[in-house]
């Protein structure tokens, strides 16, 4: 009879401790979400690099009774405190730097007005969330997704609505994996055929001296300019100055391929851990999920709207359609580019001009997000 | 330094963050010509041609580059990239695939060949 005791008392002790005993509908709904992901991520590979270990972090986010963020320290509580505290996203800025060439942006630096202008989606979504009803922190940090850069919404997430860290992560990625898809039609409403038609000149070559010169100048102007994002900015130079002065190839390779892999996992795996079912499901999501299709279709007019403005100024010198590459989502944006262009004119080759804007828009999502935290926080 | 947030209008918001971000990146476009115009590196500009008058001739209408089946337009634009940050202009004429079970000597005077054009 003791022993019979002893088992029922065991087998009691082990269910309340067992997820199953707290697991409610909203963690059901969450592991599906997760799963949802993982098969965008793997079968269907919108940003599966990403997407992966976000999905996979939703679904242990939503276990109950695992201690993640109790008292005592563990693996998953260091994750989080590299996203909380802001770690991760300026190191996934090193290795992108160290990936970076900006020499198209060097070679014709006016594009830099199509980075800047592809921004307005980024204030048209800030303003629409406004309207709906979220604070101004929030609104910010929903704005930014249409800069189409994971590490900068992050980054803004944390500093000003880290609340909505989980929702704003997942929208920004999902939607930079769905540029062909979002683009595309955007791009041929806003052009002409004879527009799209246009060849643009060939780039000039750049200089070492230039390539070299470019990221510590930039990182010197814009850090003074705006201190907020110095850590993103000087990271993001840092790894392109590995990149380009020749003499240490060993920091590039390590900051373009084994640094960005380990921070990768290591990012994704902690944004997917902020996804519990208290805070992800609410009306408020939905909302999140539409303001950031809000803001890149914005971000993308914006950018064609600019490009047709410097076609007219440059009497047709400019070809509109590298406009769109204005949202960071590099290279993925400037290859959209590409595609329309190759489609209305074969053997139109835009790749080159487009990556100008694209690494524009990567600065100017970091700037608009300088911009905000300077004058929001 | 934290301070207090100075206007909640989204419209003044919107209006000032563009106007911020546009000054930034204009004056980058300055630091990046000055970087170009300071550069002891950089090649002396060639002297403009004048350009001849226009010949009565009509160009040649340029033929649309032949692409063989199966290569995808990604294939084409990497292509086209490779060859553009090698400093060589033109237009693709075609694309095909070459057969891989090729023996070297007949791959070693493809390459020779390519080398003289």
């Amino acid at each position: 009879m003791e022993a019979l005791n002893a088992f029922i008392v065991s087998i009691q002790a082990v269910w309340n401790d067992s997820g199953f005993s707290a697991f409610t509908m909203g963690n059901g709904i969450m592991i599906l979400v997760g799963l949802l992901l993982i098969y965008m991520a793997f079968v269907k590979e919108f940003e599966p690099l990403l997407l992966g270990p976000i999905a996979f972090g939703c679904i242990l986010a939503n276990f109950p009774n695992t201690g993640f963020f109790g008292e005592e320290m563990n693996v998953m509580k260091a994750i989080n405190f590299g996203i909380t505290n802001e770690i991760f996203p300026p190191l996934i800025f090193l290795g992108i730097g160290a990936m970076t060439d900006f020499s198209p942006l060097l070679a014709r630096p006016s594009t830099l007005l199509l980075g800047a202008a592809a921004q307005i989606g980024v204030f048209v979504a800030l303003g629409g969330a406004m309207l709906v009803g979220f604070d101004v922190h929030e609104a910010a940090a929903i704005g930014i997704i249409g800069g189409a850069d994971g590490p900068t919404s992050i980054y803004l997430s944390t500093k000003l609505a880290p609340h909505l860290l989980g929702a704003i992560a997942v929208a920004a990625y999902s939607y930079m994996s769905l540029v062909p898809l979002i683009q595309p039609p955007i791009m041929k409403l806003m052009t002409t055929q004879a527009e799209r038609e246009i060849v643009m000149k060939e780039l000039r070559p750049v200089t070492k001296f230039e390539r070299v010169v470019f990221p510590i100048a930039s990182t010197i102007f814009i850090s003074l300019l705006l201190p907020p994002i110095a850590a993103l900015l000087g990271c993001l130079m840092l790894g392109n100055l590995f990149r380009e002065s020749g003499v240490t190839d060993r920091l590039s390779d390590t900051a373009q391929n084994s640094l960005i892999n380990i921070v990768t996992i290591f990012l994704g795996t902690g944004t997917g851990m902020t996804m519990n079912a208290n805070d992800f499901l609410r009306a408020d999501t939905l909302l999140i999920i539409a303001l950031g299709l809000v803001a890149f279709m914005g971000g993308t007019a914006g950018g064609l709207i600019f490009g047709k403005i410097m076609c007219r100024f440059t009497n047709g010198a400019i070809n509109p359609l590298i406009g769109s590459a204005g949202v960071s989502a590099v290279p993925m944006a400037a290859r959209v580019s590409q595609l329309v262009g190759m489609k209305s004119k074969p053997g139109n080759y835009l790749l080159m001009h487009a990556m100008g804007p694209n690494v524009a828009g990567v600065i100017g999502t970091a700037v608009a997000a300088g911009t905000m935290l300077a004058m929001l926080k | 330094m934290e301070h207090a947030t100075v206007t909640t209008n989204p419209l003044i918001i919107m209006m000032i963050n563009m106007t911020v971000v546009f000054i930034v990146l204009v004056s980058l476009i300055f630091v990046i010509k000055f970087i170009h115009f300071i550069d002891p590196t950089k090649q002396p500009a060639e002297p403009e041609v004048e350009e001849a008058p226009p010949t009565p001739v009509q160009p040649a209408p340029q033929p649309a580059p032949v692409i063989e089946e199966g290569v995808s337009p990604e294939i084409i634009a990497a292509i086209s990239a490779a060859i553009t940050a090698y400093g060589f202009s033109g237009q693709i004429k075609a694309v095909r695939i070459i057969n891989h079970e090729s023996t070297p000597w007949r791959a070693s005077a493809r390459f020779n060949n390519l080398q003289r054009k």
